[in-house]
């Protein structure tokens, strides 16, 4: 942990703060359709474990790709990707086949962090567009 | 008769399955080609380092998203409709 770059940890607490945020929604949600029993609870905690480590190990592999040379750079990103896809799935298949977890409950937290970066513009106020330019900028 | 049907519609969603998984390539492919941009960007003014990561962080994670929605598909083809097909074909039967 001591050598993960401030700005991957940085990030990670933000998405990982966000994911929690929309899991309590979520949760609000099973209880007010009446669906909600310990399994919901449950495969939403596998869900945003997850979806926050698949985060957190594509900034680690981004961190350490920075340091590598020009051609084992981009294999070094895919085999990365290959890994945290087969993680994803083997977590995705847990939940589905498992009776203690909700497949349902597994998988939604797994697109939180794509809301949360959504949301980025308007919660970070350092990081915005400026005007007449495409680039996202940090002041 | 209605054996041939429940396969054919389990094959039916093992295919899809496979078909929507082409999708987890490309996620791929893009990451790569994301970080070599960005440690060009970086060689070329190592000030802006910490703004190049946390954008590049920032694509990644919404091209692997992409990804994610095939594997969603892949799964709910796999584990939630055939179920639904054979019921509904069970149903239309009787």
């Amino acid at each position: 942990m001591g050598n993960v770059d401030p700005t991957v940890k940085r990030e990670t607490i933000y998405i990982a703060s966000f994911v929690v945020i929309l899991s309590m929604l979520m949760e609000a949600v099973f209880l007010i359709i009446g669906k909600w029993d310990y399994t919901v609870l449950l495969g939403n905690i596998l869900g945003a474990a997850v979806a926050v480590g698949n985060f957190f190990f594509m900034g680690i592999t981004l961190q350490k790709s920075l340091q590598k040379g020009d051609e084992e750079r981009s294999s070094f990103v895919k085999l990365s990707y290959t890994y945290r896809t087969l993680a994803i799935v083997i977590s995705a298949l847990v939940g589905f086949l498992c009776p203690v977890f909700n497949g349902y409950a597994v998988v939604i937290p797994l697109f939180f962090p794509r809301i949360a970066i959504f949301l980025k513009p308007f919660v970070d106020k350092n990081y915005k567009r400026e005007e007449g330019d495409n680039s996202i900028v940090e002041e | 008769m209605l054996d041939l049907a429940i396969g054919i519609i389990l094959g039916g969603c093992a295919l899809g399955a496979g078909c929507a998984m082409i999708a987890g390539i490309g996620p791929g492919i893009g990451e790569g080609n994301a970080v070599a941009k960005a440690c060009e960007a970086i060689g070329r003014q190592p000030e802006c380092r910490s703004a190049v990561t946390t954008t590049m962080l920032m694509g990644c994670a919404v091209a692997e998203t992409t990804g994610l929605y095939a594997l969603v598909i892949a799964i709910l083809l796999i584990f939630v409709a055939p179920g639904r097909f054979v019921k509904i074909l069970l149903d239309a039967v009787k």
